[in-house]
């Protein structure tokens, strides 16, 4: 009995008890679902055979069902638009941020810190602003374009199935760039001085500098931030919701808000399980690759 | 001299320049909520509200805000402390012990921190369904959240613990006190300030919280303020005074805590995301 | 004889590393033992492994007679002192010294009175309300002394403790350590890689390598009569000089595996025709005039160093012959004469490193 104690007051008993704990946890309420997942994605599960145990089971039904629908395949290119747009352009605008907010100036890394008021909001909030904002008949932004003369007629962001998707598109880029420009902001600063200095005694331009120092330094923190990046993208849920609902007629719809309108307002819970057992494959393959990679550059 | 100075100066114009574009959605919804309803609609669009309005107790009492307000308190808090309670010390085992069992728990964990919720919700759904849990939405949606964001907890206050010496727990346990001891009287403390900001964090997260709400709650009384707003905004709606408000209200207390715990927030986010 | 701390045995895997191999070691109480030896051979796992903040994986630990393999630190009633002082950063340095006390809940009068004491004996008492980050190195070191003081422990572990000081305070508190410990009469074990520091504290030095206890003995017995090559080279600084040679025919002197063969005899005897590695430390050459004679090495003058009480000649020869002469050497002097007595001439087997003599 006092052995007993003695392992969880001074031994591994105490580290064990702590970590089952959380992992108890997450098995409970992460791990069991995602696992329930599989099995629901292989039955069929509607508004009536929900609460029962007994579901008919039905194969790969659901999966040959998802594959054959008219929608898949433009849900699909959506959903590689808007993580190809996304990450790419909160990349390249956080990265030249990151790299202004490097320069010398007064107060330069707390109107950095601002940035991050756009990350820290509800995405439904900025959601809502951003739905504001890209009204058609009243919308700042239309109003904007107009008097600049970058328009010639309104554009009805939100309900133009050419342009609904790209509305998403923007105001997740806007929540995503603060994330992008810190984390890189950290990379840069890694960067000493003095390899710079050494550049340019050796005679190279600013442009090659960037080129043959910054870059080439930056891979790991480049990675790191793209992965970040593509996962973070696929979690975005509540602006679609409260932006375009993935209309109209699924312009602007992509997987991770399909399978949630296929469960939650068409009932097709099985359905709805196929596409999240896809997504959360491909979101934690992207996971792993990234945390491999990680695991790499520490042992290098 | 002078001429470093003018590019300095050069500079900071410059900053406060794209500042001013990132932040001007924020400045948006403030000004359309000080405007009339008439000035919303005038075009072209005032960028200084011309006859401020002042309807935040109107909005509050007309939109039910308190109710919406303090589900969303409720929500956070309890994530955060279901978060805290049971996150800490697995953060503090992985930061100290490192083995192929601890590894894999970190990979389990990291992977966990990455599933989105929008894709979480429809097991969950069905599971709180079966097992009763439906009975109580909110606490389903706590526990849901808890485990959404209990692995990003986990990564962060990780991160806080590896700064802890290990020979100042080693030092307590010869001076005579047993794991569980030296745990609370040593490191927990000298890990305060982390914690703390890594819970804040947490809480902010969830006072935010959308998804799980939205499918779990169906009670109007019960739902927090995000699935609130959105039930204002519906595609027809014209109240942008009313919406934008509300959305003002809602975020300038997240804003404040933002401000006064910046550097904090952004050393703790990018010592974590990166390990 | 009871021993205070008793070691049999011992063996420490991590994993499939096996960091401590069959180490036994009787520790008298009242004796201050140095452990020393490279980097990464051992010490602080042996140390470690005593203070039960490691496990034990095979052998028999004793502490006061007792077994303790498997009780916890806290159960042990052992004090250490750590290379970075793991001062607790958020207590003052009262609260630090009472830390242990308070954890016994001891009374506050009790802990008053050892405080003042402690204070006094460690020269803390203006800085007690203070917080570590507001003390120099130095101070910190003391009040990290203090903590351990403060139990009246079994035995003090010290890892390194003195390894953050600048080399002017930890000539000082060498002296200080040992003057401490003799007051208190108490056990001490004591880790250093700094030999110097080892032989100047210790009662009994321990030699370890690659997790195996070489050789342990009175500091001066180490290096006069080093049981193998490794603790030869180890002990003593500048390091001993090591030549191959032949045992010559009569069987008591050696044919140097250098230019010109030199011959040295040595005290003892060996077979005829054995190849041996030769060692002699460098402050027992003695520069001479004599071209011939006794035991003379004749050596190129390669590198001269000079530090201004003595001058290490350094001679062009492979291996390198060191000299510690304590004059100044001329720079320009091509070559040099130096003369070593038999008995300071070690053998060792050029198989095993074990000693011959
Ligand atoms: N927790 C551990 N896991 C695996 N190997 C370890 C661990 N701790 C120490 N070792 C290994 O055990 C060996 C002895 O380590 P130890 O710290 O005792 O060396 P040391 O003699 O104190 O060296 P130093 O003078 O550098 O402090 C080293 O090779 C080290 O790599
Ligand atoms: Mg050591």
């Amino acid at each position: 009995m006092s052995r007993f104690k003695n392992t969880f007051s001074d031994g591994v008993g105490f580290d064990t008890i702590l970590v089952m704990i959380a992992l108890g946890y997450l098995v409970l309420f992460s791990a069991f679902p995602l696992v329930y997942n599989i099995v629901m994605s292989m039955q069929e599960v509607d508004l009536f055979s929900l609460a029962s145990f007994d579901r008919p089971f039905v194969g790969l039904d659901n999966y040959r069902d998802v594959l054959g629908r008219p929608e898949t395949m433009q849900i699909f290119f959506n959903t590689v638009k808007f993580v190809g747009f996304s990450v790419a352009a909160q990349l390249a605008i956080g990265f030249g941020l990151a790299m202004f907010f490097q320069l010398d100036f007064p107060g330069n890394t707390w109107l950095r810190g601002l940035f991050l008021a756009g990350w820290i909001m509800p995405a439904i909030v900025v959601g809502g602003v951003w739905s504001w904002i890209l009204a058609g008949d009243f919308g700042v932004l239309n109003h904007i374009l107009l008097a600049t003369g970058l328009g010639d007629e309104k554009i009805f962001w939100l309900s133009d199935p050419e342009f609904a998707l790209y509305s998403v598109i923007l105001a997740n880029i806007w929540l995503g760039v603060p994330f992008n420009m810190i984390l890189l902001s950290v990379g840069l600063s890694g960067i000493s001085e003095d390899v710079y200095e050494a550049a340019q005694m050796d005679g190279a331009t600013r442009i090659q500098r960037f080129f043959t120092i910054t870059l080439p330094l930056m891979r790991a923190q480049l990675g790191a931030v793209i992965s970040l990046g593509v996962i973070f993208t696929l979690q975005q849920f509540d602006l679609f919701a409260s932006l375009t609902q993935g209309g109209p007629s699924n312009a602007s719809n992509v997987f991770q808000y399909w399978s949630w309108q296929l469960s939650f307002q068409n009932y097709e819970i099985g359905v709805g399980s196929v596409i999240s057992v896809l997504m959360i494959l491909f979101v934690v393959l992207v996971a792993a690759v990234y945390v491999r990679s990680t695991r790499h550059e520490h042992v290098a | 001299m002078r001429g470093n100075d003018v590019k300095r100066y050069g500079l900071l114009a410059l900053a406060l320049l794209f500042v001013g574009i990132y932040l001007f959605p924020l400045y948006w919804m403030y000004v359309t909520a000080l405007k009339s309803n008439s000035e919303i609609f005038a075009i072209p669009p005032t960028f200084w509200p011309r006859d401020p309005q002042w309807i935040v107790m109107d909005v509050w009492q007309r939109m039910k805000m308190d109710v919406y307000l303090r589900n969303s308190l409720i929500i956070a808090f309890g994530v955060t402390v279901i978060v805290t309670m049971t996150g800490t010390g697995c953060a503090y085992v992985l930061a100290r012990i490192r083995n192929r069992w601890m590894d894999a728990v970190l990979f389990t964990v990291l992977m966990m921190q990455v599933l989105p919720s929008s894709l979480m919700i429809t097991p969950i759904f069905v599971v709180f369904n079966q097992v009763g849990l439906s009975e109580y939405p909110r606490l389903s949606v706590i526990l849901a959240q808890a485990a959404k964001v209990l692995p990003l907890y986990i990564v962060l206050c990780r991160a806080t613990f590896l700064q802890v010496p290990k020979e100042l727990e080693e030092a307590a346990r010869v001076d005579g006190n047993s794991r569980v001891g030296a745990f609370l009287t040593i490191i927990v403390p000298l890990a305060r300030n982390g914690i703390l900001v890594t819970s804040v964090l947490i809480f902010l997260q969830s006072f935010g919280e959308y998804v799980y709400s939205r499918s779990l709650i169906t009670q109007r009384a019960l739902q927090p303020a995000t699935v609130g707003l959105q039930s204002f905004m519906g595609p027809n709606s014209s109240d942008w005074a009313g919406v934008m408000t509300y959305s003002a209200i809602y975020v300038t207390p997240i804003l404040i805590v933002f401000v006064l715990l910046q550097r904090q927030i952004v050393s703790g986010l990018t010592s974590g995301a990166l390990k | 004889m009871t021993y205070q701390i008793e070691l049999e045995n011992i063996n420490k895997y991590y994993g499939g590393y096996h960091a401590l191999r069959d180490i036994s070691l009787g520790i008298e109480p009242g004796e201050f033992v140095a452990l020393v030896g490279p980097s990464g051979c051992g010490k602080s796992t042996l140390l470690r492994t005593i203070a039960g903040l490691e496990g034990i994986s095979g052998g028999t630990l004793r502490i006061a007679g007792e077994t303790v393999n498997d009780r916890a630190p806290r159960e042990r009633d052992l004090a250490m002192v750590f290379q970075s002082y793991a001062l607790y950063p958020h207590m003052t340095v009262r609260r630090n010294l009472t830390y242990s006390m308070r954890l016994k809940r001891r009374s506050k009068a009790d802990m008053e009175r050892s405080v003042e004491e402690i204070a006094r004996i460690t020269g803390l008492e203006s800085l007690l309300d203070r917080y570590p980050r507001e003390l120099s190195g130095g101070q910190r070191q003391r009040v990290a002394m203090g903590r351990a003081i403060i139990r009246e422990p079994k035995a003090f572990l010290f890892d390194e403790p003195l390894s953050n000081l600048d080399a002017a305070l930890r000539v000082h508190m060498r002296s200080e350590v040992r003057q401490l410990h003799n007051r208190l009469n108490a056990t001490s074990v004591y880790v250093t890689h700094d030999q110097i520091e080892a032989m100047t504290m210790a009662d009994r030095v321990v030699v370890m390598r690659a997790g195996v206890v070489e050789q342990m003995g009175a500091p001066l017995d180490l290096y006069d009569r080093p049981c193998n090559r490794f603790v030869a080279g180890f002990i003593g600084s500048p390091a001993m000089n090591f030549v191959d040679g032949i045992i010559r025919e009569d069987g008591v002197s050696v044919r140097l595996d250098l230019p010109g063969e030199a011959v040295l005899r040595f005290a003892g005897a060996r077979p005829a025709g054995e190849t041996v590695t030769v060692g002699f430390r460098p402050e027992h050459l003695s520069v001479t005039m004599a071209a011939t004679g006794g035991n003379i090495l004749s050596l190129p003058v390669g590198f001269v160093e000079r530090t201004g009480s003595t001058s290490y000649v350094l001679s062009s020869t492979t291996p390198e012959i060191l000299l510690s002469v304590p004059e100044r050497f001329p720079k320009e002097q091509g070559s040099v004469n130096a003369q070593i007595a038999p008995e300071l001439v070690h053998l060792f087997s050029k198989e095993d490193g074990t000693a011959l003599l």
